[in-house]
């Protein structure tokens, strides 16, 4: 009885040098063992009273399984020390992640005027409109004679076209020409969206590009009306600004709307009370639109007595340069990867 | 357009608003306006002074101490710096606290010591005039403590400046008149007409019998719609009212002299350009209108030289061309301080015509700029009636010579247009309620005639309104929403029936290619210029151009031809790019144009590299894209039988080794190479620059089927094997691999290329790993043996020795 009460103290006190585990297993089996003093003890009982088996026995048996679990669990403490050991050994710098590395430019993403030109054309999809396109190269009846714009029309004036030297071929000064085709290809009721680069004959600078992008759209059906197209503005305008707008049309002359409109948004950086950005009106022009001129149906194949619409245009670069707060409108095309980089998705 | 309220509350009373809620409605109703101005503001205290005397300033060289007379026995000093301080001057002052226009208070400020008391002021700092230096002396009327805005004759007014582009289809607003009336439906108030019937019967009471000293004779193939004419004898040249001078000022106008101001005025007034001829110095007795027949050199009375072609009209004497019809007049004719006899002109001119010319010209004037909005000749009588009014006016001894000449061109006058349109129309397509009053009342205001029978208006629109302005139902909806205010309609969604919409073919196709080549291939997405130039084309040895894709009005040119590829822009990016960094990935959805009818769709993706070439990470890449897209294609080496959509197989930038054609649908629509560094060199660009170009114009709108099937997953175990074979340096791992494609044995699923070995300079070993698989069976020692052996003896009849 003695021997075990004071086996546990022993074997506490050898367990405190071992540090390897070649060196437990060796403890293990001189105490667990069959020559261990704990089989000498149960053997012992060979010759002992029931009582003295029974609880000697049960004392042994007890000290056996608390030995076990004390070897147990400084075996797995001593293999983790192993292992980790073996794994310093083979460290990886994990510092070097590819943003420290010099790989040269590893930023990739969208070009501006296509993450908000998806954007808007979500919008219209989600609303349900169509996305077209067409030719960059036209012809002066889609370009302007289908948009009501006769030779002898000052608007043409208004618009610095690019021409060819057969002088019928233009690049297109507007994405109106989109409705033209878009018209033709449809029976009303119909919407769609044409975004796309359009081409003016002007001089460049921070705020004017000879090529830039719109974005047109065109609603036909019955009853259309002009509530209809202010619907359809401030809903778009609230969904790509992320916040209420407040909108206003005024009369704007363009050639194949009729009513014109210039439509207004209200300052968002001064909220309508007067700012440098709205030179003090309260008001930013934001795009033009109108009722779809009946010479523009009529071009398009549809009879203006049954079917009216709207249309509108938006210039996307402004608006990617209103998201962005970019400063020259040349970076657009620029392609210098220094401004490009700065969109990148990761 | 300068638009003095002054001058329009002479037709029209203007409600008690501030200028800016008057600016606002207008903006809301008619045109915009950019800008407010409000003359004589600040003025208000300046009165006149006159100086008495005047000593330098004992501290300063240029300055002087001025004591001058404010009236009512006061004097005061002044510093004053002005070089044409003179005793006995009158001069305007402005006290201390005043606020001039410019915005600068007066202070009591000292000047070198001296406290000076207010201010004596030049017409700059007054905002009346345009950079005369020194005081602004005034005449002897100006007597001292006389308010400055007295003596001026210079209410406060304000002035509206409407973008002319604004007004572009309105020929009716570039008059006070036809404006007021615009003012008068706004707010609703009645417009003055002083130009009535009585009116004009009682200038017409001066006409005489008096034969007429000139005839006129207009030519028919010539620009004039309609040309009345009027001799005067004894008007007297002079300096205009300050009443007239204000009026012309204030709406942009500088005075002449009375009589070329009275022209001015009445062109303002009434939208009509109008001429005013010496008739003393025209040649012979009759004026002639006709095309000029041969070039010839006009000066204009701006005393610049103008080009006249053969089909420019004209209006001449026996002698020599006067006018330039309906833009400007010349030198010869003009009137002078010595002017007698007049001849009065009221014309209207084909619109495109006046348009074309001044536009040829570079010559906008005052007239051409009315002129090419399409005047309605019907006004031009009025004009001539009011003209005469006010030379009458000014020269009460003036003589009128018989009665005016008249020409229409009865084919071109307008007329006037009656329009049907249902007020349900009305409501419908501005969608918002209005009343039949209202709707009525607004047309009577734009004096339009209204007949209503049940709702459906019979709207009878007057000439000055079409020549072109008004033709169509949709105009008259535009009368109605602007007047009532677009503001007040309310944004309603329309009732429409639901159908599934969905990008494009063509969309979805391109946001597959950019999401790939974003997320994937890690690369930016960049934009370049469709206009490219010359020497671009030059340095990129591109010679595959038609000279019909070059603009005619180009502006520079680096841009003046549409790009006949993508491969020059994007070798330029990449020569600007490499300058800043040593390693980057870019690419471009764009359009080469070839032809005028056949623009093509391109992608280029380009890898580019300061120290080796990419072109193998660039394969992978188009391999992948090219599955992403399910598109089924081939890689080929060049070839001199097919001709490539996207480069001429002999194009000098193509590399010799790393270079594959991409064959979509029996076509070579794309090919990858690394750009020759001959080509790298014109760039002055140094490193390794991978281009892939494939055109998709055929491909982008199809529908790609996704193939994917399901199979079940295997239920017996595969088995691989692996084996090495030696082969030449110089043979492509690929190749090797291909062989084994023909060996058909249908458990044959996969092999590939497991490691590369290089044995010595001139050979290397090549392993390759397969696998075997069944679905029924799992494959038997005798089946894998005699599979293996068939792969092996297949290598080795290429040459491809298995390795001991």
């Amino acid at each position: 009885m003695q021997v075990l009460d004071q086996l546990l103290d022993q074997f506490n006190s050898e367990l405190k040098d071992i540090h390897r585990v070649p060196d437990l297993l060796n403890l293990k089996s001189k105490y667990l063992g069959k020559q261990g003093p704990i089989s000498e003890v149960m053997k012992g009982l060979k010759d002992a009273t029931v009582e003295q088996k029974k609880e000697i026995g049960s004392k042994a048996n007890i000290l056996k399984n608390q030995i076990e679990t004390i070897l147990n669990t400084k075996m797995e403490e001593l293999e983790l020390k192993d292992i980790n050991e073996a794994l310093s050994k083979d460290k990886i710098d994990f510092s070097l992640t590819d943003s420290i590395r010099d790989l040269g430019l590893q930023a990739a993403g969208f070009h501006p005027v296509s993450i908000i030109q998806r954007e808007i054309e979500d919008i219209f999809v989600s609303m349900g409109f169509e996305v077209l396109d067409g030719p960059h190269i036209e012809d002066e009846f889609h370009n302007f004679e289908a948009l009501n714009i006769p030779d002898t029309h000052p608007a043409r004036d208004m618009q610095d076209t690019f021409w060819f030297a057969d002088k019928k071929h233009l690049l297109r000064t507007h994405t109106s020409t989109i409705q033209v085709r878009g018209m033709k290809e449809r029976k009303p009721p119909f919407r769609f969206v044409g975004p796309g680069k359009v081409f003016r004959c002007e001089r460049t600078d921070a705020s004017h590009e000879m090529v830039f992008h719109q974005l047109e759209g065109m609603m036909v059906g019955e009853n259309v009306s002009v509530g209809n197209l202010i619907y359809f503005m401030k809903t778009l305008l609230t969904e790509i600004f992320k916040k209420e707008v407040e909108v206003r049309l005024r009369p704007g002359f363009f050639p194949f709307v009729e009513p014109g409109f210039e439509l207004d948004i209200k300052c968002l950086i001064c909220g309508g009370k007067g700012c440098s950005v709205c030179k003090h009106v309260g008001w930013v022009e934001l795009l033009p639109c109108g009722m779809v001129h009946p010479n523009v149906l009529k071009a398009g194949g549809i009879d203006p007595e049954k079917y009216n619409g709207f249309a509108f245009g938006l210039g996307l670069d402004r608006l990617v340069m209103m998201r962005y707060g970019i400063d020259d409108i040349r970076h657009i095309h620029g392609a210098d990867l220094r401004f490009n980089s700065q969109f990148k998705s990761f | 357009m300068l638009i003095s309220l002054n001058w329009i509350k002479d037709f029209v009373e203007i409600p008690e608003l501030s200028p800016k809620e008057i600016g606002s409605s207008f903006t809301l109703t008619t045109a915009e306006v950019e800008e407010i101005k409000i003359t004589g503001a600040g003025l208000e205290n300046v009165t006149c002074v006159e100086i008495k005397s005047f000593k330098p300033h004992p501290e300063a060289d240029k300055l002087n101490l001025v004591t001058f007379d404010i009236g009512g026995g006061e004097t005061r000093e002044v510093v004053c710096g002005a070089p044409n301080v003179k005793v006995g001057i009158r001069v305007p002052y402005a006290p201390i606290g005043t606020t001039l226009p410019n915005g600068m208070t007066l202070e009591p400020k000292k000047i070198r010591g001296i406290l000076s008391d207010g201010m004596l002021c030049s017409e700059v700092e007054l905002g009346l005039g345009d950079g005369k230096a020194g005081l602004m002396e005034l005449n002897e009327t100006a007597k001292p403590g006389v308010k400055l805005l007295d003596y001026l004759n210079l209410g406060s007014d304000t002035i509206l400046d409407v973008d002319n582009k604004s007004l572009t289809h309105r020929p009716d607003l570039w008059g006070y008149y036809g404006l007021a009336r615009e003012f008068a439906a706004a707010h609703g108030k009645p417009l003055k007409n002083p130009f009535t019937e009585d009116w004009k019967k009682k200038i017409e009471a001066q006409f005489n019998s008096k034969a007429s000293p000139l005839k006129v004779n207009v030519d028919s193939d010539s620009s004039c719609h309609a040309y009345l004419g009027l001799s005067i004898n004894n008007i007297k040249v002079g300096t205009s009212p300050e009443f007239i001078q204000n009026r012309l000022l204030a709406a942009g106008l500088r005075p002449i002299n009375s009589i070329v101001d009275i022209s001015n005025y009445v062109m303002v007034e009434l939208g009509i350009p109008n001429h005013i001829f010496d008739r003393d110095k025209i040649s012979g007795d009759t004026l002639f209108i006709k095309k000029a027949g041969t070039d010839q050199v006009f000066k204009t009375l701006d005393e610049t030289d103008r080009k006249l072609i053969a089909s420019d009209t004209v209006i001449t004497d026996i002698n020599q061309t006067l006018v330039l019809a309906g833009i400007m007049g010349g030198l010869s004719a003009g009137v002078s301080e010595t002017t007698k006899n007049i001849f009065l002109e009221v014309a209207n001119w084909e619109a495109p015509e006046v348009r074309k010319t001044s536009v040829r010209l570079g010559l906008r004037s005052d007239s051409s700029q009315r002129y090419e909005k399409t005047l309605d000749s019907n006004l031009c009588y009025r004009t001539l009636l009011r003209l005469i009014e006010k030379i009458k006016e000014a020269n009460p001894e003036a003589e009128i010579i018989g009665t005016p000449s008249v020409f229409y061109n009865e084919e071109k006058k307008s007329k006037e247009l009656t329009l049907t349109i249902s007020h349900a129309q009305i409501v419908s397509s501005l969608g918002m309620e209005v009343s039949v009053d209202r709707v009525t009342d607004i047309f009577t205001r734009l004096d339009f005639k209204v007949k209503n029978n049940s709702n459906v208006y019979d709207v009878t629109i007057p000439t000055y309104r079409t020549t072109k302005d008004i033709y169509c139902k949709a105009d008259l909806i535009e009368e109605i929403g602007r007047m009532i205010g677009y503001d007040n309609i309310i944004p309603v969604s329309p009732l429409m029936g639901v159908r599934p919409i969905r990008l494009s073919q063509t969309k979805i196709f391109h946001r597959k290619i950019q999401d790939f080549l974003v997320q994937e291939a890690k690369s930016l997405e960049v934009m370049t210029y469709p206009l490219v130039g010359e020497e671009l084309l030059t340095k990129s040895s591109w010679s595959d151009f038609s000279e019909k894709m070059i603009l005619v009005n180009a502006l520079s040119t680096d841009a003046d031809r549409m790009r006949p590829s993508l491969i020059p822009s994007v070798i330029n990016l990449a020569a600007n790019n490499s300058k800043n960094y040593s390693h980057f990935s870019f690419f471009e959805l764009g359009r080469s144009y070839p032809t005028y009818e056949n623009e093509r769709s391109q992608l280029i993706f380009g890898l580019y590299s300061k120290e080796e070439t990419r072109f193998t990470e660039l394969l992978s890449h188009i391999e992948k894209l090219l599955g992403h897209l399910n598109i089924s294609y081939n890689f080929t080496g060049k070839s001199s039988k097919f001709k490539s959509m996207v480069v001429d197989q002999e194009w000098k930038g193509l590399h010799p080794h790393e270079y594959i054609n991409i064959q979509v649908m029996g076509k070579f629509a794309g090919m990858c190479t690394t750009i020759n560094p001959i080509i790298l060199k014109n760039f002055k660009m140094k490193g390794y620059l991978s281009l892939a170009v494939i055109d998709i114009t055929d491909i982008e709108s199809k529908e790609m089927k996704d193939k994917t099937k399901y199979h079940p997953i295997a239920k017996y175990p595969s088995s691989s094997f692996d084996f090495t074979v030696v082969a030449s340096q110089d043979v492509p791992a690929g190749d090797i691999l291909s062989v084994l494609n023909s060996v058909k044995i249908k458990e044959l699923k996969q092999k590939t290329v497991k490691d590369i070995f290089v044995m010595n300079e001139k050979e290397k070993a090549v392993t390759l790993r397969v696998i075997f698989e069944s679905e029924i069976e799992t494959l038997s020692a005798e089946f894998l043996k005699n599979a293996e052996g068939q792969l092996i003896q297949a290598l080795d009849s290429k040459g491809f020795k298995l390795r001991s």
